[in-house]
């Protein structure tokens, strides 16, 4: 008996750590979980002059918001991880289907999928919670729009990396949302981080995105510098990982991989 | 009407300093069922996906219609199609929402007549509203031809397209192969370790051995030059 729980303690050793995103996954949450609900925690307890409801209405923005990013992430991952998991990739390539149409096609497919997913979140927290996410009016679209193309940055990396380097890969796809979680400032300001992480966090525009967020919620005004950061750390993001994507099916061709994926 | 279908010059294949296509050069006519043979690792299935682009080649042009397939790729595409048991469509939809998706990316013209029209001669009609991961693998292979034909292709390549079926559901498939290349003039690449269905089949092998050309001719050529009278004997032969 001893010998077949052996075994079996092998194999899972050699599945969790044979691959640097499942090791990664191991080791990083407690860490992250920590964190963030320090952090979060610190916020609160120095801001005591909110009032519960305002502070309600921020949570549920961010969280809403937050959505926003995971679900145009994870909505043009599994798009295309549909295609890996069914051995259909081949079928597609031998098609005259250009590799930026299928870019295309994964992006309105996550807007789509995301609005669908999210309008329900919306309707429920208005409804019960007397949610007042429609207070950023306007900004409500920019900000919405800016996290669902952070969303697809982050997406082509993860299904270039699951291409090339194949399917360990593929809980990244899960992951890297939380990972960047703490460094997003989601949920409490930029100002609550050490120094040395707010100098790297600045570079992710959800910092930005969610730091707009709040002025608005809590002062009623708009930093246009930030807009402005917003849009060119998005712009830039974005092209960059479809240049990567794309590099990454070119270099799949190259090594025969197209034709190896699936399950 | 193009001279070749297929031309392949110095066709080589390389990962990590192995070679696994060697300089071939093929000069296919237009028109035709012409086997790719080989032992496992032969190299027929990298051959198969350089010449739709899957793959790219290490060294060599590929010509498909007389066109340079890096120049001309898109183009070329429209008019090849392929099918292999190793390679699958989405499992949680259903077949007839498969066929339209690629009727679409084939720019097919009234797609659902077409679906229609092939899924009554390939016995599939009544698959048409089920989920694609419920079906045999006999049926699965049917709906994959199905996939194949939509574009009515001017090249076919099929790898094994009979692998794991019975007895008759494999006649049926070679028989439909057969009319469809005499009713279409298209030209049909086959690679099958079923040695029978290819003498059966094609009028022309190539022989691929380690990544390089063994014998590429008529079939009749091919008995003459090893003194015997079925492939099965040439490969036992070698092995020998």
């Amino acid at each position: 008996m001893i010998n077949r729980i052996l075994a079996l303690l092998i194999r899972y050793k050699n599945i969790s750590f044979g691959s640097f995103p499942r090791l990664l996954s191991i080791f990083y949450w407690p860490t992250v979980q920590i964190l963030f609900w320090g952090y979060f925690t610190n916020f609160f307890m120095s801001n005591g002059s909110f009032g519960i409801w305002s502070a309600l209405n921020i949570i549920l923005s961010a969280v809403v918001l937050w959505d926003v990013l995971f679900r145009g992430q994870l909505g043009l991952t599994m798009s295309f991880f549909e295609e890996l998991w069914s051995r259909n990739l081949p079928n597609l390539f031998i098609t005259p289907l250009k590799d930026i149409e299928m870019v295309y096609g994964l992006i309105v497919t996550s807007l789509v999928r995301t609005l669908i997913g999210i309008t329900p979140a919306v309707f429920f927290a208005n409804y019960f919670f007397n949610f007042h996410l429609f207070e950023l009016g306007l900004y409500l679209i920019f900000l919405f729009l800016n996290l669902i193309i952070f969303g697809w940055s982050i997406g082509f990396i993860v299904s270039g990396l699951v291409l090339r380097y194949g399917q360990a890969f593929e809980e990244l796809a899960w992951a890297i949302i939380f990972i960047i979680l703490p460094f997003s400032c989601v949920y409490y300001p930029l100002d609550s981080l050490p120094n040395i992480i707010q100098d790297i966090s600045l570079f992710l525009p959800t910092v930005h995105i969610f730091e707009t967020m709040r002025l608005i919620l809590i002062e009623n005004k708009i930093v246009l510098h930030n807009v402005f950061i917003i849009i060119f750390l998005n712009i830039f993001y974005l092209m960059l990982s479809i240049l990567f994507f794309l590099k990454m099916i070119f270099i799949a061709r190259k090594r025969g991989l197209l034709f190896n994926q699936g399950e | 009407m193009p001279k070749t279908s297929i031309r392949t010059k110095n066709l080589s294949k390389t990962y990590d300093n192995q070679t696994v296509v060697s300089n071939v050069s093929i000069n296919l006519p237009y028109g035709g069922i012409f086997g790719v043979l080989g032992k496992n690792g032969a190299g027929k299935t990298t051959f198969l996906a350089m010449l739709m682009g899957l793959i790219t080649p290490s060294e060599g042009e590929i010509f498909i219609f007389d066109k340079s397939l890096k120049l001309h790729k898109y183009e070329i595409l429209k008019n090849i199609n392929f099918q292999s048991p190793y390679i699958d469509l989405p499992k949680k939809i259903t077949v007839m929402q498969n066929l339209i998706f690629y009727a679409r990316l084939y720019d097919v013209i009234d797609k659902k007549k077409k679906i229609l029209k092939l899924s009554e001669d390939l016995f599939i009609t009544d698959l048409l509203d089920n989920i694609y991961g419920t079906l045999s693998s006999g049926q699965k292979t049917r709906v994959n031809l199905c996939k194949a034909l939509l574009n009515d292709p001017k090249l076919l390549l099929l790898d094994e397209p009979t692998a794991s079926l019975d007895v008759s559901t494999s006649e049926f498939i070679r028989k439909y192969i057969k009319n469809f290349q005499k009713k279409n003039n298209s030209t049909i690449l086959i690679t099958s370790h079923n040695l029978e269905e290819i003498e059966k089949l094609c009028s022309h092998i190539i022989l691929l051995d380690k990544g390089k050309i063994k014998f590429d001719g008529k079939k009749n050529e091919l008995f003459k030059q090893n003194k015997s009278s079925s492939l099965k004997d040439i490969f036992l032969k070698d092995d020998k």
